[in-house]
């Protein structure tokens, strides 16, 4: 069972801060909640498989620049940097 | 104990890790090495360089790293505005061995220090702060760092004291150099954290380390905080510390680690990547002779001095100077040349990078030494000469006038001369022949040093008749 | 002038000269005008639409080589990148967002000379089954504009059943592409995982999610996946089908092909409607020839809660990249510290979003990967697993695409667990990396059924032949504009 703290800290993590609390935070436990039909899908033992590709497939290292000035398409600041906001210390 | 995770960056590749941006940064303009790959443009995939994982695999063989048939990459989520897409995609060993390397050792002296894993990963952006009080402070990003190759080596904390962490790094970027992967000299290119705990601790992460200078300072530092706090009985707790490199001291970082979850996963947009045994074959094939190799060869084969030996093998600017221009007979004499006459010369890499000299001018100075043509004095007024001009050493010799008096009629018109001049110290060689040598320098001051000194001997005693 | 024709008849007509593409093309903008304000299809339109198709006519004359697609007006789901336009993925996150480069699908088209006509609405980043969570408002149905048309690619199937381009493409997670092409009565077609190139496609869950074509024909969407699939160096997951000609042979029949009607994605909550049509189609394919059998794949069950563990993880990641720095709407920086700053700027996520990454932070996290991703990861190795032992045995799998007709908007809007469900017969393909195919098959009470066939890894034409042969049993009434 969810509580409403650990999705709090979680929206934190993530990053967002949350309106309407409380029915956000009902319509999420109820998804959660579905979710606990995994447990009985007797899986424990399965191995999880991924694609494949052979080393010779992968990019040549070319250097080619971008065709483009991409950060005049960007904001910008001070010039061409980039700018985020404080952090704390 | 001491353990280390080394951030090392695949210099000498020509691009990124996952786009074809320019692997060594430096030198654009802000923000000008940027595509929308290492930029994480909304629709972009990575791409990754097939170069980057045979640099890594390399390096991990170097390491005696086991290394896997497929490697996996893993995405590690967290925000931080020098992370294009608030994730880096790095590499893991949560499903089996996946990353580039698994568990190897390196011998420092007689001391066996471990290898955890080595990984390869995508270097962050680089931040700029500006503004003096925390109220004005701005971030300023510049993204040309972002998606560089790095390839971090973590050890096993198997160090005792911060000299054993200085002669690992030594020897460790020696070997990358070797190797031909990597620049340790470029700035931001050899990076670290180090992990340190003394007995009866807890361990302390120390972030952030920007060279290797700066590391071994660090480890120090931290070990004597760890003691002051021990010996005051005070405790010491489980954090991370970041290192101040302008006042060199560690700092507490106060970002909550507990606040930190990776939610390490897969990384669905690049496949397992196979490593085949024939690839891997291949690779061991091309790989640069071993540093440890070099030197027994130069010690067996030309015997050349251990302690030469081991200078000349272990700085491959010098080793390939050496390997390019040295034949079985001149050997001895170029090694002469690089480690005692060319090191003095070359001591930065700014002084690498303008000098002129190639292992052909190398070869012509040991064969004009050898066959007297030149003396070993004015050889270094000529090595001088040409790190400068790169001019041919027949044309610096002519226009330095540099070249051996080895000419019979010449330099015998000379001791004549000095016989002449030198009645007495011609009398004394009778009753004692050690006077010769002062009339051996009575001829070089007449020749400015270039008389041939074999040749001037033999000229000396035929004329005095003795 | 008849909007009404297929691709392939329009590139037909075009290439005899019985119409013109500048023609054609303006038409189809008027269409859009007069029809859009009721449907919402669209979320822009390419007003230089008509001089492109002006300069293929040219083309056309002079006899210059002319790509394969003859000026046809495509419209584009926004979370597809063209170059220098606007790709919002129906989110106030991107409202300003213009895409610097084009997606690999876009370069192939216009190398064929398609033109886009617009970028079609959708559910935020793809989330979504109605087309109501797009941040700027839903999309309509065509054949009763009081239901969803589907989603998330609802705008991409409305603008193809309501004549406002001949031919669209969208993308399918969990079902994306089927579910509104089967709600608006059009085809609808997730291909095999790495069939085409996803390089350009806003991520929303990558390890599963496709692009896919809807059309109005079998065979438009085998001339689509012509057009756009294919091995591609800017996706490294993409598989090399050495330019299989779709469209060749699609007329083979299914005479001796064995599909098996998989029994979970017709039973409990099935709507009568749905379940007849299901087993008319399955009597009209027996009347063709084929042999069709029950089969139970017991992973099925698990698979939706498996399809969102595992695309919210995704998500939430994939993301994470809007933080409102580098790019996204006018939000001034001043005096937030960061943590702050982009908690407060990804606000402009709409609800579903953001609650897809709150269970995207929760269900990998430390503590909670074991109970929930992993296992999802698991369910989806072992239904592959049960889905590969079924196509032993079956060339095709049927079902319902949808096992509910469409509804009504605001039904379903505010449980987002019964929407879970309509997704039942549509993730399984997406969580295998099968293809899967949506083909209209009735209309009960004004509301369009679609049938779903699946075949295995990489039998995408043999997938579209039966669709074919299954298209062909029926006519269906026109859609009531």
């Amino acid at each position: 069972m969810v509580t409403e703290e650990e999705l709090e800290h979680v929206s934190k993590l993530m990053r967002i801060d949350v309106d309407d609390h409380k029915e956000f935070i009902e319509k999420v436990h109820a998804m959660i909640d579905y979710f606990d039909i995994l447990d009985s899908a007797g899986v424990e033992s399965e191995e999880i498989s991924m694609p494949e590709i052979s080393l010779s497939n992968l990019r040549k290292d070319e250097y080619i620049p971008f065709d483009d000035k991409l950060i005049e398409k960007l904001n910008h600041y001070k010039g061409t940097y980039v700018r985020a906001p404080k952090m704390s210390s | 104990m001491i353990g280390l995770e080394i951030h090392c960056q695949l210099t000498n590749l020509n691009s990124k890790l996952f786009c074809p941006c320019k692997a060594n940064y430096r030198g654009f303009e802000i923000n000008e090495n940027i595509c929308p790959i290492c930029i994480g443009l909304p629709g972009s995939m990575p791409r990754l360089n097939q170069e980057a994982v045979k640099k890594a695999t390399i390096i991990a063989m170097a390491l005696n790293c086991s290394t896997p048939e497929k490697i996996a990459f893993f995405r590690k989520n967290y925000f931080y505005p020098d992370l294009p897409k608030n994730f880096q995609i790095t590499q893991l060993n949560i499903y089996g061995d996946t990353s580039v390397g698994g568990t190897g050792s390196v011998m420092v002296g007689d001391k066996k220090i471990n290898i955890t894993r080595i990984q390869l990963e995508e270097d962050p952006g680089r931040l700029i702060y500006e503004g003096s009080s925390s109220k004005n402070q701005i971030t300023l990003v510049d993204y040309n760092r972002a998606g560089t190759p790095l390839v971090e080596i973590v050890t096993e904390p198997d160090f005792e004291t911060p000299k054993e962490v200085r002669d690992f790094l030594n020897i460790l970027s020696d070997i990358l150099e070797n190797l031909g992967v990597a620049d340790p000299s470029l700035e931001g290119a050899m990076r670290a954290d180090a992990n340190v705990s003394i007995k009866g601790g807890k361990k302390v992460e120390i972030k952030n380390i920007g060279s290797f200078h700066d590391l071994e300072k660090a480890v120090h530092f931290e070990i004597t905080r760890q003691e002051s706090l021990h010996s005051r009985e005070i405790e010491i707790i489980q954090e991370t510390r970041h290192w101040d490199d302008k006042r060199k001291i560690t700092v507490s970082s106060r970002s909550k680690e507990e606040e930190l979850d990776y939610r390490y996963f897969l990384e669905g947009d690049i496949p397992w990547v196979i490593i085949d045994p024939a690839t891997k074959t291949k690779l061991i094939s091309e790989m640069p002779e071993s540093i440890v190799s070099k030197k027994e060869r130069y010690v067996s084969k030309y015997h050349i001095p251990a302690q030469v030996a081991d200078v000349l093998s272990s700085d491959k600017y010098y080793s390939d100077l050496f390997e390019d221009s040295h034949t079985e007979s001149n050997a001895k004499e170029i090694a002469n040349i690089i480690t005692t006459d060319l090191m003095g010369l070359v001591d930065t890499r700014e002084k690498r990078e303008a000098s002129k000299l190639t292992p052909h001018h190398l070869k012509d100075l040991a064969d004009s030494i050898q066959s007297s043509k030149l003396s070993r004095n004015s050889s270094k007024n000529a090595l001088h000469e040409i790190l400068k001009t790169g001019k041919d050493l027949s044309i610096i010799i002519k226009e330095l006038d540099l070249g051996n008096v080895s000419d019979e009629s010449e330099l015998s018109g000379i001791i004549t001369q000095v016989i002449s001049e030198e009645a007495q110290a011609v009398e004394q060689t009778r009753s004692n022949p050690q006077t010769i040598n002062y009339l051996v320098g009575k001829v070089m001051q007449k020749t400015k040093g270039k008389a041939d000194p074999t040749l001037t001997l033999n000229l000396l005693k035929k004329q005095i008749g003795i | 002038m008849n909007l009404k024709i297929s691709a392939l008849d329009y590139i037909q007509e075009v290439k005899i000269g019985n119409i013109s593409a500048e023609d054609f093309v303006a038409k189809t903008l008027e269409q859009i005008h007069n029809e859009d304000d009721k449907l919402h299809a669209f979320l822009s339109v390419n007003e230089k639409a008509v001089d492109q198709a002006r300069d293929i006519d040219k083309k056309i004359k002079s006899g210059e080589k002319v790509g394969d697609c003859f000026g046809m007006p495509i419209s584009i789901k926004d979370n597809l990148c063209i170059k220098d336009s606007k790709t919002t993925c129906a989110s106030k996150m991107l409202e300003n967002f213009i895409a610097p480069y084009d997606a690999t699908v876009i370069r192939k088209l216009k190398q064929q000379d398609a033109i886009f006509v617009g970028k079609v609405n959708m559910d935020e980043f793809a989330m979504g089954l109605t087309t109501e969570f797009s941040a700027f408002g839903p999309s309509k149905n065509p054949w009763n504009n009081d239901c969803v048309p589907g989603g998330s690619s609802g705008g991409s199937a409305v603008s193809v059943s309501a004549f406002e381009c001949v031919a669209s493409l969208g993308s399918d997670t969990g079902g994306s592409v089927r579910n509104p092409a089967s709600f608006c009565s059009a085809v609808g077609f997730k291909p095999t995982y790495g069939l085409i190139s996803r390089f350009g496609l806003i991520s929303y869950a990558n390890s599963i999610e496709q692009i896919g074509p809807l059309t109005r024909t079998v065979k438009d969407t085998a001339f689509m996946l012509n057009m756009i699939s294919g091995i591609d160096p800017n996706d490294n997951t993409t598989i090399d089908n050495k330019n299989e000609d779709y469209l060749s042979g699609i007329d083979s029949g299914i005479e001796g092909k064995k599909i098996g009607i998989i029994k979970e994605m017709i039973g409990e909550g099935i709507d009568p409607a749905v379940l007849s049509a299901t087993k008319d189609a399955i009597s009209k394919l027996e009347s063709l020839g084929a042999i069709c059998e029950e089969i139970s794949l017991d992973m099925v069950k698990y698979s939706v809660a498996a399809y969102y563990t595992i695309t919210a993880t995704e998500a939430g990641s994939n993301l994470a990249r809007y933080d409102n720095i580098r790019y996204g709407y006018d939000f001034p920086l001043e005096g937030y510290e960061f943590n702050s700053y982009i908690s407060k700027a990804r606000r402009n996520f709409g609800p579903e979003v953001t609650r897809r990454m709150i269970i995207g932070g929760f269900v990998p996290s430390s503590g909670q990967a074991g109970k929930y991703f992993l296992k999802a990861l698991k369910v989806k190795s072992k239904l592959t697993n049960e889905i590969n032992d079924a196509f032993k045995r079956f060339d095709l799998l049927l079902s319902p695409t949808v096992p509910v007709l469409p509804f009504k908007l605001g039904e379903k809007i505010d449980d987002p667990v019964s929407l879970f469900l309509v997704d039942i017969n549509t993730v399984t393909a997406n969580l295998t990396e099968k293809p899967a195919i949506s083909v209209p098959f009735a209309i009960s009470n004004g509301l369009p059924i679609g049938i779903q066939l699946m075949a295995d890894t990489l039998q995408d034409k043999q997938l579209l032949q039966a669709a074919y042969a299954l298209e062909q049993t029926v006519r269906l009434p026109e859609v009531p504009l």
